[in-house]
């Protein structure tokens, strides 16, 4: 008997709570309540790591809330790729640019959104600035995305 | 000083997949979801018969050729009773504790399937061997997966055997 090519869809929704722990917190808070982005100076490296964390991820100092330091808002573009598919791990429609950003102050680049952006003529080292989002919940997307400073 | 504020992000991951059921997976869910059968398929080596069928006998190795038609009902050849949530993955929405959930081996299969059980959720209620009947969607809402399956229910007329007189008394001597 031929059998029709047969396609299954199915889907696994996955619900966690992450902890972002008491320097996490910290970055959080600080980016809901006061549109401040905060790193840690690790004193022994004598660098600003960003996202703020409590142990130096190079020599292991712990580090605490005195060490937190304002970094930013400004940047500048370390490198970036464009999504051109979509995805259900991505948490926009594509296509749309991540970019890993240094931001001034800070020795550590992290990856964001890249909007208001022309692709074509992007290039590292393009200087960046953070655009808040109007409600935030403290979370990462308290930084809606990063523009070309003018 | 203020304890200060502690933050959690909750976060879900919506994973929809597709894939190909592929020529075996195909007519057994063909069947399912027109007919309301299961079938399995015979290995022509050992005779074992599996379901939900696949190519090649997981025994032997050989590819199985010999499609068997199966009842509704079947036997019950263990279960657990879930206190957790549990992802359908039919659905991608858990299902509320408690539950049960257990392997029936169909009549005539010699493998089991893996499904919801329509009992109280109390070891008082299920045991192992316990007759038990799938219950499908009516055809019409029928798919073509595994969920065409509501759950499988007990037969009428049923009682839990009583337990075997163990040889020892549990002690809790070491």
């Amino acid at each position: 008997m031929p059998v029709e090519p047969f396609l299954v869809d199915q889907r696994i929704t996955a619900q966690s709570r992450y902890f972002a722990g008491k320097t996490g917190s910290r970055f959080f808070t600080a980016l809901r309540d006061h549109k401040k982005i905060l790193g840690v100076r690790c004193a022994a490296c004598n660098q600003v790591l960003w996202p703020p964390r409590s142990t130096c991820f190079k020599c292991f100092s712990p580090l605490s809330d005195s060490d937190l330091v304002e970094i930013g808002p400004h940047g500048t573009l370390l490198t970036f790729t464009r999504v051109h598919y979509r995805e259900a791990v991505h948490p926009k429609k594509a296509p749309f640019i991540y970019g890993i950003i240094a931001l001034d102050g800070a020795d550590t680049g992290m990856a964001h959104f890249l909007d208001q952006v022309d692709f074509e003529t992007l290039a590292p080292g393009l200087r960046v600035t953070a655009v808040f989002a109007e409600k935030r919940n403290a979370d990462i997307l308290d930084i809606a995305y990063f523009k070309p400073l003018p | 000083m203020p304890e200060p504020e502690l933050i959690e992000i909750p976060m879900t991951v919506d994973v929809p997949y597709r894939f190909s059921a592929g020529h075996f997976m195909g007519r057994f869910l063909t069947e399912l979801r027109d007919n309301g059968t299961f079938f399995g398929i015979r290995c022509p080596r050992c005779g074992r018969v599996q379901m939900p069928p696949r190519v090649v006998c997981a025994v032997c190795h050989v590819p199985n050729t010999d499609w068997v038609k199966l009842g509704l009902e079947g036997t019950l050849a263990g279960f657990t009773i879930m206190y957790l949530p549990l992802t359908d993955p039919t659905t991608g929405k858990p299902h509320e504790p408690p539950f049960a959930y257990g392997s029936v081996r169909l009549d005539g299969s010699d493998s089991v399937v893996d499904h919801l059980l329509h009992v109280t959720p109390e070891v008082a209620h299920i045991w192992v061997g316990m007759r038990l009947r799938a219950v499908l969607r009516p055809q019409k809402d029928r798919i073509g997966d595994l969920s065409d399956i509501r759950y499988f229910e007990p037969l009428e007329n049923q009682q839990k055997p009583e337990p075997k007189p163990s040889r020892k008394e549990p002690s809790d001597a070491r």
